[in-house]
């Protein structure tokens, strides 16, 4: 899907519900194309799942509701009235990197080329090439460059998780959604994935989810604050960390300052 | 600290004797079965007892038909009703709600407390006599097959459900279609679980001898069956028959010779199954 404007998601009167209880309510925003979004906010505060409802991934969850329009590039992604979303399509335009790096039981090879070849997105005389760049875009290439047909198990944290961005990478995503991608790993290794979402941020959308605050200021040109069950404040990363409207975005960053 | 927790009072001491007596009860009953079948029928166990059919009604010879028979029917069940339980899992767990879910695994509980015999007897009047295939080897491996798709639906359906989510995540992030995700996913994922269930499924095949008596064996005069709607021997209906028939003294070392062998057998079966479930079973 090409994006026609400047906007890639526009969230309108947007709520959030696990069966009856409300997770998200009124969530009223937009993100630019090609800009780096971060989502702060006290643990438990809907983060994850507002992250996860962009790209549809709460669906597997039978008790997940959506209220209001959320629209991708132009497109309702939870209407399903005329001409229903391809949702696998839509998720094949929107990567995915988790907390906790989840790689599958095969080679590092294989697994850098998994989306790659089980969509069929390229020509199978490519696949090196694919891997080899992907690799190397996350500074992986020089690692693992003579295993690559050893498990990916093999590999460290921090190495598995540049791993599963790259195989996010290969896919060639316009937009990338990032939950928590420092969290589990190492000072160097969290080093090497933040430089990388600033890198990636001038060519694709980058959302991501942090409780690092320093992090959020840092790479993030966009924030958005949640906290008890709605977006509490969001805009400009100056604007929000240099002087906060609300009380409650204050105190917030005040207890986490040290 | 643990004797004093457990020896406390003399309703404590009363309990941990009690139980500990039911213990050694369950153990000695193991043990003597074990050691009267192996005290018995252990002398007969040679190459030759292995590897020759029988003779004179199963007092010469040996047993290679009937130990082909059993595998026959065991293995011929579990290729049949591994694909089946295998669809029926996947069904559920990925395209049922979570109500339907639960009915259906009800059935297939309720399938599985179903006596053997009824499975007979059923096999009998749909293969045997609708279907024309008469006492055939084929009647016993669907009857059979019948018989152990609970139990391999139920292991693989464990097995899909331990497969940590995030796994689940990763595919779908990456826009795979449900298909998609139980090729690469679901089935790699849960692979302990189905050759689990289908060792479980073998050992009870393997055992089972009401449901097969009268659909697809025979005592005597066959060896590997040639066609369709021939019947086999097996381990069982020898055990069944010649215990009961025997006047040689050589016949009655050859019932305990087939026991042994077929609880070998078995407990081949349900210890692979034990071993690839603790290894792989909880973690992932
Ligand atoms: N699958 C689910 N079913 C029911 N409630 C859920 C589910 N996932 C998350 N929640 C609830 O939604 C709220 C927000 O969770 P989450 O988005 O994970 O928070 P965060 O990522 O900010 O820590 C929490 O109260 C959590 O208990
Ligand atoms: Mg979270």
């Amino acid at each position: 899907m090409d994006c026609p404007s400047d906007t890639v998601f526009i969230l309108e009167d947007v709520n959030l519900f696990f069966g009856s209880v409300p997770i998200l309510t009124d969530v009223n925003i937009t993100i630019r194309q090609r800009s780096i979004t971060s989502i702060i906010g006290p643990s438990g505060s809907g983060k994850s799942t507002l992250l996860r409802t962009l790209n549809r991934l709460n669906d597997h969850y039978p008790t997940f509701r959506c209220t209001g329009l959320v629209s991708y590039c132009g497109n309702s992604i939870y209407d399903n009235r005329n001409g229903s979303v391809d949702v696998s399509r839509l998720r094949q335009d929107i990567g995915m990197v988790f907390q906790k790096p989840c790689l599958f039981p095969t080679s590092i090879y294989e697994n850098v080329l998994f989306g790659v070849k089980r969509l069929k997105l390229r020509p199978k005389s490519e696949f090196y090439e694919i891997a080899e760049t992907m690799l190397r875009a996350v500074f992986l290439w020089d690692e693992v460059k003579d295993r690559l047909k050893h498990s990916a198990n093999e590999l460290s944290q921090g190495q598995q998780q540049r791993l599963s961005l790259a195989r996010a990478l290969a896919c060639e995503p316009k937009v990338l959604l990032l939950d928590e991608p420092t969290a589990s790993l190492d000072p160097k290794s969290s080093e090497a994935i933040e430089s990388l979402i600033l890198k990636l941020g001038t060519r694709l959308t980058v959302i991501f989810v942090t409780h690092h605050l320093e992090q959020a200021k840092q790479l993030s040109e966009t924030v958005i604050f949640l906290s008890d069950g709605c977006v509490c404040e969001w805009g400009g990363v100056d604007a929000i960390f240099s002087c906060p409207d609300k009380i409650m975005t204050q105190q917030y960053l005040a207890g986490h300052a040290s | 600290m643990m004797t004093s927790v457990r020896g406390r009072g003399l309703v404590g001491r009363f309990w941990f004797l009690l139980t500990m007596l039911t213990t050694v009860l369950s153990v000695m009953l193991l043990v003597s079965v074990v050691s009267v079948m192996v005290a018995k029928g252990g002398a007969v166990l040679t190459w030759e007892f292995f590897s020759q059919p029988s003779r004179s009604f199963g007092a010469e010879g040996g047993i290679r038909s009937q130990i082909m028979g059993t595998l026959i029917l065991a293995v011929g069940a579990g290729l049949i009703s591994l694909p089946i339980a295998l669809g029926t899992a996947l069904y559920q767990s990925e395209y049922l709600s979570l109500r339907f879910q639960s009915v259906v695994m009800r059935l297939i509980y309720a399938l599985n407390g179903v006596p053997t015999i009824l499975f007979g007897l059923f096999g009998y009047l749909v293969f045997g006599l609708y279907f024309g295939l008469g006492i055939s080897w084929l009647s016993g491996v669907l009857i059979l097959a019948m018989m152990i798709l609970p139990t391999l639906v139920v292991s693989i359906r464990e097995a899909i459900e331990s497969i940590p989510v995030q796994y689940r995540e990763a595919g779908l992030a990456l826009g795979m279609t449900i298909p998609q995700l139980i090729r690469t996913v679901i089935i790699p994922y849960s692979f302990h679980g189905i050759v689990t269930g289908l060792l479980l499924g073998l050992a009870r095949a393997t055992g089972e001898t009401a449901a097969i008596l009268f659909t697809a064996t025979t005592f005597f005069g066959v060896d590997l069956p040639k066609s369709f709607n021939e019947p086999v021997t097996t381990l069982q209906t020898h055990i069944l028959v010649l215990s009961q028939e025997a006047v040689h003294l050589s016949a009655t070392s050859a019932v305990w010779g087939s026991a042994l062998t077929l609880m070998v057998l078995v407990f081949c079966f349900s210890s692979g199954a034990l071993v690839i479930r603790s290894r792989f079973g909880v973690k992932v």
